[in-house]
């Protein structure tokens, strides 16, 4: 009983994160039906921007969140401008494919660059110190990262719906045409989709970097663990990818706990499976 | 009919001379290559240039033909490639008899997941197919039974064997991979021509109006990942018995899967030679290229050169260098 409620509570944290993760996701996916293959590697950037910031500085590492942020979304909307632009006018073999290339370019880049070390940044406000409540360890970093990942998703979400922003964003989603007569900049509209998109990966990568590993290759796995969070909410739905999220948290902490933790991704992926073949459109999704 | 099938394989003439010259000088270069080449590292080089040939050829069935981004042929390269590794150290089976039951498993796989995730479309599917392929990929590495993540070796008889296709000479290996490969040649220019070829190519061009013609797309998409997975089984068999040692992430990872789409789209996906080309491009530039600058301590540049690529070809070109070398020829 111990064992299920400690992993609930830290399967819920996790699960917040991984929400902000496939929000990029989603709502790239959202606004011009593009599935960006990429979008671990922004993580990884966003990542090892924290990283090198908090230790070439030496400054506490959650102070780097605007600086990985502001290269994520620089990084968005780059690959939007330098290529996305350009595979939206091929078939859709082109592009998946084209996003997957960036997705290898940007990873070897970085393993170039950096090596295939594993990093760890081992100072910082939250890291190392844990709060005991009863049965349950709560490690600060998990709880720091959770709250501001909520904050981050609310922030999203209030913009989509009420600001004007937004509603252009929604617009271009529903209907490019249509929404380019009513006078919204639709190519800047998607440029914005991959900043945004960009932009709250690199929150992701930030705080990520509060307790997990910095590698080249760290994005594949939260890649697909987004991938499956979008399909579950429901590709393009924001409160989809939350709530997503965290059930996708509590199948890897309660089902790695219970299963085995060697076997708890394949569990995330057997789920997607199982929605995608008795539910395609998500649970959100339309 | 099969008379008609046979004399669509072996004729090329609807083809212009200079492919039909190219696919002669393909040829007897891959017949002379082991005798012109004394390097070892060269012939080895030359098989898995075969090998990816043959798993390009099969990818463009469903990827380039049908359209469909299918990203798991390494689950039915290793299914397949596990079969014949653990039923020869299990029972001792040879390789003739463990090769037919190996690509039955890859076929069969296919066709069931083929049968539920073509319910799905585009991206969705693509996703799907990456997901289904890293359970199996989990499974592997963590299951102990079949290696878990050590892999499997093969265990080496004491003489050179037929039945067990051990050879110490990788001449016998280069020929049997370059009959594979002809073979899978000849089928794509079947297939190119037949029935199953139009109707997946309708598909790809578009699903609505191909639906409207009366052609039942699930099946002829679930027919089609079939006989990819056919192709990926033999090569995943071969691959078996060639390095004498497979594990899951040499069979069995998302990795190869994406490495065999991304080739045939470079060379042309949805075209004869596209894999080819394909192929020719990859795997002398991962081995030379990555080995030479690994050697100088640079590794990845490899493949960043080659995801280059493939961004300007899916922006420019989605067609690949197929779509170029057509381009050209059409504009004298």
């Amino acid at each position: 009983m111990e064992m299920l409620l400690s992993a609930t509570i830290s399967g819920l944290l996790m699960g917040m994160l991984f929400a902000l993760v496939a929000l990029g996701l989603a709502i790239i996916f959202g606004v011009m039906n593009i599935v960006n293959f990429a979008h671990g590697e922004f993580l990884m950037v966003g990542m090892y921007a924290a990283f090198l910031t908090a230790t070439g500085l030496s400054i506490e590492p959650l102070l780097t969140l605007p600086v990985s942020v502001t290269i994520c979304f620089i990084l968005g909307i780059g690959s939007y401008y330098l290529l996305v632009r350009y595979l939206l006018r091929g078939p859709m073999l082109a592009q998946l494919l084209g996003t997957f290339g960036l997705m290898i370019f940007i990873r070897y880049l970085a393993m170039a660059i950096f090596g295939p070390d594993y990093k760890t940044l081992e100072y910082g406000l939250l890291i190392g110190k844990s709060i005991k409540w009863g049965p349950v360890v709560l490690s600060y970093s998990k709880l720091g990262t959770a709250v501001i990942s909520v904050m981050a998703f609310g922030v999203i979400y209030w913009m989509m719906n009420r600001t004007r922003l937004g509603m252009a964003l929604k617009a271009t989603a529903l209907d490019v045409e249509a929404a380019g007569y009513m006078g919204i900049n639709t190519e800047k509209m998607r440029g914005l989709a991959w900043g945004l998109g960009g932009a709250t990966v690199g929150i992701a990568g930030a705080l990520l970097t509060n307790f997990y590993y910095v590698f080249p290759t760290v994005g594949m796995l939260f890649v697909m663990i987004a991938f499956a969070t979008v399909a579950l909410g429901g590709f393009g739905s924001i409160k989809g990818a939350f709530i997503a999220g965290l059930i996708m948290g509590l199948i890897i902490d309660i089902g790695g706990t219970y299963v085995g933790p060697q076997f708890k991704f394949a569990l995330i992926y057997l789920t997607f499976f199982l929605v995608i073949i008795f539910r395609p459109q998500g649970l959100f999704g339309w | 009919m099969p008379m008609k099938a046979l004399k669509d394989a072996l004729s090329f003439a609807d083809l212009p001379a200079s492919e039909r010259i190219a696919f002669a000088v393909f040829f007897i270069f891959c017949l002379i290559f082991p005798w012109a080449t004394k390097g070892s590292f060269a012939q080895a080089v030359m098989i898995q240039f075969l090998i990816f040939c043959l798993y390009g050829l099969g990818w463009n069935l469903i990827g380039g033909y049908g359209g469909q981004v299918a990203l798991g042929q390494a689950k039915n390269v290793g299914m397949s490639a596990y079969t014949v590794a653990l039923f020869m150290v299990w029972w001792d089976v040879p390789f003739w008899l463990s090769t037919p039951l190996g690509v039955i498993i890859a076929t069969v796989e296919s066709f069931i997941l083929g049968y539920f995730l073509f319910r799905l479309k585009g991206h969705y599917f693509a996703i799907a197919t990456i997901c289904v392929s890293l359970v199996w990929q989990q499974l592997f590495v963590n299951w102990e039974l079949i290696g878990g993540a050590r892999g499997v070796e093969l265990p080496l008889k004491e003489t050179p064997n037929f039945v067990y296709m051990q050879f110490t000479s990788p001449i016998y290996y280069h020929y049997f991979a370059f009959v594979l490969v002809m073979a899978a040649i000849l089928f794509m220019n079947w297939f190119r021509k037949s029935k199953l070829g139009y109707q997946l190519r309708a598909i790809s061009s578009n699903e609505a109006v191909a639906e409207s013609l009366g052609i039942n797309i699930h099946w002829v998409k679930v027919k089609a990942y079939c006989i990819t997975g056919v192709f990926a089984g033999m090569g995943g068999a071969f691959y078996a018995v060639y390095y004498n040692y497979i594990d899951p992430f040499s069979v069995m990872h998302l990795e190869l899967s994406i490495m065999i789409a991304l080739m045939t789209m470079i060379g042309g996906a949805g075209s004869m030679w596209g894999p080819i080309i394909g192929a020719m491009i990859l795997i002398p530039m991962d081995r030379y290229l990555g080995a030479w600058l690994g050697a100088i301590g640079i590794t990845g540049v490899d493949f960043m050169i080659y995801a280059f690529m493939v961004m300007i070809i899916a922006a420019y070109e989605p067609r690949g260098i197929w779509g170029i070398i057509e381009k050209a020829r059409r504009k004298p």
